[in-house]
């Protein structure tokens, strides 16, 4: 299986106070663990079961993931910027796999 | 002459009872139908948390009325609320009560910093209403539903 690969859109600086949006999209099945493979064996459960948005160090959005999101799972959030500071993006697979990114952001 | 007239006349007059009597069933059809939906929304959550939630306009879920692909559909919600340390929202649960698994995900918020909204792509099993359950810092517990209609199971 191919990596999962993480993608975010996110700006690059922006106004204190300023609230701004985050894309966060990780290409993923998310495999629900109600389908069957062509033996008719029942084929396991392989979600992104959560995500973890930290802004400078601290949780400020998070998710936790079922099996009826979609595949290849997107999400839109929005904070307000009120420091100079990390952006990181954590995703957490069922099985124990994480993926991450990080992304700085300048407040002016 | 007179008599036929007469008859024509009767016969208008049914046909107006009966237009008017269909009028009135189906303006009241949908407002039953949502009552009645309310009713089993809000006894869902009370089996899932154990509280009764209070259906509000303060939670707004945006979803396609109808939608083809039950694989990828895409919603959205906000919760009104100014997100401050005394007044915010801490999470929106998203249920699908007529999916195989009726979780779908629960959003997590953070005041000063966050803003209780967001948007993602869920999958269907079939035409249903979808629930948002926002559970405020005071404890409430505010719930809101569309109905959606898509074509294809998306949880095949």
């Amino acid at each position: 299986m191919v990596a999962p690969a993480p993608r975010v859109q996110v700006p690059a600086t922006a106004a204190r106070g300023e609230v701004f949006s985050v894309k966060a999209l990780i290409a993923h099945p998310m495999e629900t663990g109600l389908r069957q493979d062509d033996h008719g064996d029942a084929i396991p459960r392989k979600i992104i079961n959560r995500f973890v948005c930290r802004y400078s160090g601290v949780v400020v959005f998070s998710v936790d993931l079922h099996e009826s999101v979609a595949a290849n799972p997107f999400f839109e959030f929005h904070l307000r910027a009120t420091d100079s500071g990390s952006l990181e993006f954590i995703w957490e697979e069922d099985g124990g796999g994480v993926f991450r990114l990080e992304h700085q952001l300048e407040v002016g | 002459m007179g008599r036929e007239s007469g008859v024509i006349g009767l016969s208008r007059r049914r046909v107006l009872a009966v237009a008017a009597g269909c009028a009135s069933l189906t303006l009241a059809a949908p407002s039953v139908a949502s009552a009645s939906a309310d009713e089993d929304a809000v006894e869902l959550i009370e089996d899932l948390t154990g509280k009764t939630p209070t259906p509000s306009d303060r939670v707004r879920l945006v979803m396609p009325a109808v939608f083809s692909n039950g694989y990828t559909v895409p919603l959205s919600f906000e919760v009104d609320s100014p997100m401050t340390q005394t007044d915010h929202a801490k999470y929106v649960r998203v249920l699908a009560p007529r999916n195989p698994i009726i979780e779908v995900a629960t959003f997590h918020f953070t005041p000063e910093r966050g803003q209780a909204r967001a948007s993602t792509r869920i999958r269907l099993a079939e035409p249903q209403f979808v629930l948002a359950l926002a559970e405020m810092n005071d404890g409430a517990l505010l719930l809101a539903k569309t109905w959606v209609d898509v074509a294809t199971n998306g949880c095949k």
